[in-house]
């Protein structure tokens, strides 16, 4: 049993000193969740950052609408005073009118509010004349083919419109469009992307219509508004101006590119303030808004303010972390495994070591016990022979020898005798480990009865036995109790004595105890009387091998039991033998 | 059928001079005056029952220690001999061993015997065949 709970043991140790597969099934699980959890929390900030883009677009979009419709409400209300106004416009009227509005506080952005008139060229003439009472340098230019007239009569704050002062809008595509869609519409109108002829810088920039018509006069159908068209408020935008300010580019985290029909109207490219500008957005996006009947196609992209702050280290963090703690396990699983195979390693050395020592020690008590039964058999032959020849010299000399020869023969006689009780001692020695005898049932009482009768003894002794049924090997315990008995008669210092042989269980061993009333062993000579070939008095005064006690005390121990001498070296000595009970013996 | 005791040879297959003489010793003692042949070994008794130096009826006292041809050797080939293997035989040895026991037995002897148990000058032995040889039957060889 032992040697298999070692075997599993090592099994253990082996299984553990191997990197297996649930570990690899935990380094596995690590890697994935690391990499979920990173994948998921990168997933989670795109999707934060993009909508945070979304709303960013919008809002950008919102302003501009915002913006649009603030101008819008400027021309309806230049249309309104204009509606209002009973007499025939002028130029002073006009000043007084956006200076009260005050438009470049009111309306940020705005370029200028002016008043563009609807004219037959037969009354260009008359026109130029009527406008040249109060200002005398005003003409209508450039000259065209159109059937219309369309000129730039009032514009506020006139000194940075001076260029547009009686500027015939109906020259241009873009502008002539416009108008007529507004005339025709009654409705607020954009023209496409122009190049206004008071911008110095020649950027692009538009112009936002509101239509007014003649006073009294139905305007609700095409035709109608057409032939009663009197004119439209407008406003000059230049683009990048109008941009600045509330949508100023360090205000915002997108950059924006506006479009019209393919034409570009703005560009933050375009401005000096291009360091916000991604050149490979996180996002980008393309929204075509209706703006007063034009498409503005809005491309906004994110910037690097806005890279910077969607920015997160987030799954970094919790990828560096997961790997950090894989590598970890990754470390601890190996640095066990190669503690478990340097302690397999040891264990299997010093196992190794042991069973070769063992090996040793078995073989040198196996040819120690071998040599002693030779030893002991191969003597007996020639001390039997000495035996028998002192036999025959003593029997055929009887009448010749001296009386000093023949006791000498008997001394030689007695010699040879204590001789063979030895060496049987020492087969008896030599053969314990040499067979191991099966438990049996038997009687204590009738077994030491039978011992102590074989023993050649005075009549004066006496022996009592618990009665007690055993299961244990008979012929080991003889050999003890005749060892034991023998040595309580042999060395009892009266006449006559009692031996008792007790006998209880306890803690699962048998406890048979040998008690005589003899003189005792003192207690300092305990070991002395285990010891082989040692007797406690001169083998002349007491016969005996010296080998009895160390012979009981070898013969119990092989069947893993113990032997004590109790005594206090004046009133007798008790033997005390354990023997394990049989169920524990059997191997 | 009866026999004159007399007539009876042993034969001792001994290799130790003095347990043989120990033996032929008790013979005088117990004034027994029949022909007693010795082998020192095995192989010198099969020679001398092969060659009819043993008249018969006779009885074997093997020892089982001996050189060149062991007694349980002995005893493998006498028992294997068409004419010898209806031999009595006895065994007298010092081995107590119990391989020997059952091995000899085996080879149907007639009797194990100690050294060391059949008596001080092994007088018990020969008193011992003495009765034996008085009411036993032998066989025809």
């Amino acid at each position: 049993m032992e040697i298999n709970d070692a075997q599993d043991a090592r099994q253990k140790m082996l299984y553990s000193s191997h990197l297996r597969g649930f570990h690899w099934l935990i380094l596995s699980l690590s890697v994935i969740l690391t990499t979920a959890a990173w994948f998921v929390t990168t997933e989670q900030v795109h999707e934060r950052a993009a909508e945070r883009f979304e709303r960013e677009s919008l809002q950008v979009i919102e302003l501009v609408k915002e913006r649009m419709k603030l101008y819008e409400h400027a021309l309806w209300g230049a249309v309104a005073f204009l509606d209002a106004n009973k007499s025939e416009l002028t130029d002073q009227q006009w000043k007084d009118y956006s200076n009260s509005l005050q438009i470049d506080r009111t309306y940020p952005g705005i370029n200028g509010l002016g008043v563009i008139l609807n004219i037959t060229p037969e009354q260009r003439n008359s026109f130029i004349e009527t406008q040249q009472a109060t200002r005398p340098d005003f003409s209508i230019h450039p000259t065209h083919e159109e059937s219309e007239l369309w000129p730039i009569t009032y514009i506020e704050p006139a000194l940075s419109n001076e260029q547009a002062i009686g500027l015939d809008v109906a020259f241009e595509h873009n502008r002539y469009t416009g108008i007529k869609k507004a005339r025709d519409s009654g409705l607020a109108q954009l023209t496409g992307p122009i190049t206004l002829v008071q911008d110095a810088k020649q950027t692009p920039g538009f112009l936002f219509y509101a239509p007014f018509y003649k006073k009294g006069m139905a305007h609700d159908s095409v035709n109608a508004r057409q032939s009663s068209i009197e004119g439209v408020a407008y406003a000059p935008f230049i683009m990048y101006k109008l941009i600045s300010g509330t949508l100023a580019i360090d205000k915002r985290l997108v950059t924006l590119e506006i479009n019209d029909n393919g034409q570009g109207l703005y560009n933050d490219l375009d401005s000096n303030e291009t360091a916000e500008i991604d050149a490979k957005p996180l996002f980008t996006d393309k929204i075509t808004v209706d703006f007063y009947g034009r498409k503005w196609q809005f491309v906004i992209s994110s910037n690097l303010s806005f890279r910077k702050d969607s920015h997160s280290n987030q799954p970094y963090f919790i990828l560096a972390s997961g790997t950090t703690l894989t590598l970890l396990l990754l470390a601890l699983f190996i640095v066990l495994s190669r503690a478990s195979k340097q302690a397999l390693t040891y264990a299997d050395d010093i196992t190794r070591e042991l069973q070769i020592n063992a090996q040793h020690l078995t073989k040198s008590n196996q040819d120690l016990e071998q040599f002693a039964y030779v030893a002991s058999h191969d003597l007996k032959s020639p001390l039997n022979a000495i035996q028998k020849l002192v036999n025959w010299i003593s029997e055929d000399c009887e009448n010749i020898l001296p009386d000093s020869s023949k006791e000498h023969l008997a001394l030689l006689k007695n010699r040879t005798i204590r001789m063979n009780k030895l060496l049987d001692d020492l087969l008896d020695y030599a053969r314990i480990g040499r067979h191991d005898f099966a438990p049996q049932e038997l009687d204590l009482k009738a077994t030491a009865h039978e011992v102590f009768s074989l023993l050649d003894h005075p009549k004066t002794f006496s022996l009592s036995v618990t009665e007690q049924l055993l299961l244990i090997p008979k012929t080991p315990l003889e050999i003890v109790l005749r060892n034991l008995i023998s040595n309580a008669i042999k060395h009892h210092d009266k006449t006559s004595g009692h031996i008792e042989v007790l006998y209880k269980e306890e803690h699962g061993m048998h406890h048979i105890c040998v008690k005589d009333d003899g003189p005792g062993i003192p207690q300092a000579l305990f070991d002395k009387a285990l010891e082989m070939f040692q007797t406690l008095k001169p083998r002349d005064k007491v016969e005996g091998s010296g080998m009895g006690l160390s012979l009981s005390k070898k013969t119990i121990e092989h069947y893993g039991g113990t032997l004590t001498i109790e005594s206090d070296g004046v009133n007798g000595t008790s033997v005390i033998i354990t023997w394990p009970m049989a169920s524990k013996t059997t191997k | 059928m009866s026999i004159n005791t007399n007539e009876i040879t042993l034969l001792l297959l001994e290799d130790d001079d003095i347990d043989a003489m120990a033996i032929t010793r008790a013979l005088d003692k117990m004034n027994i005056g029949n022909n007693i042949i010795r082998a020192c070994d095995g192989l010198e008794g099969l020679e001398l029952l092969r060659s009819g130096a043993v008249p018969s009826p006779y009885i074997i006292l093997l020892d089982l220690q001996m050189p060149r041809l062991s007694g349980l050797e002995f005893l493998e080939e006498i028992r294997q001999d068409p004419v010898l293997d209806k031999s009595i035989i006895f065994v007298l040895t010092t081995s107590k061993s119990d391989e020997d026991i059952t091995a000899s037995y085996k080879k149907n002897i007639a009797g194990y015997f100690l050294k060391e148990n059949v008596g001080e000058e092994f007088l018990d032995i020969v008193k011992m065949l003495k009765g034996y040889w008085k009411i036993v039957l032998f066989p025809e060889i």
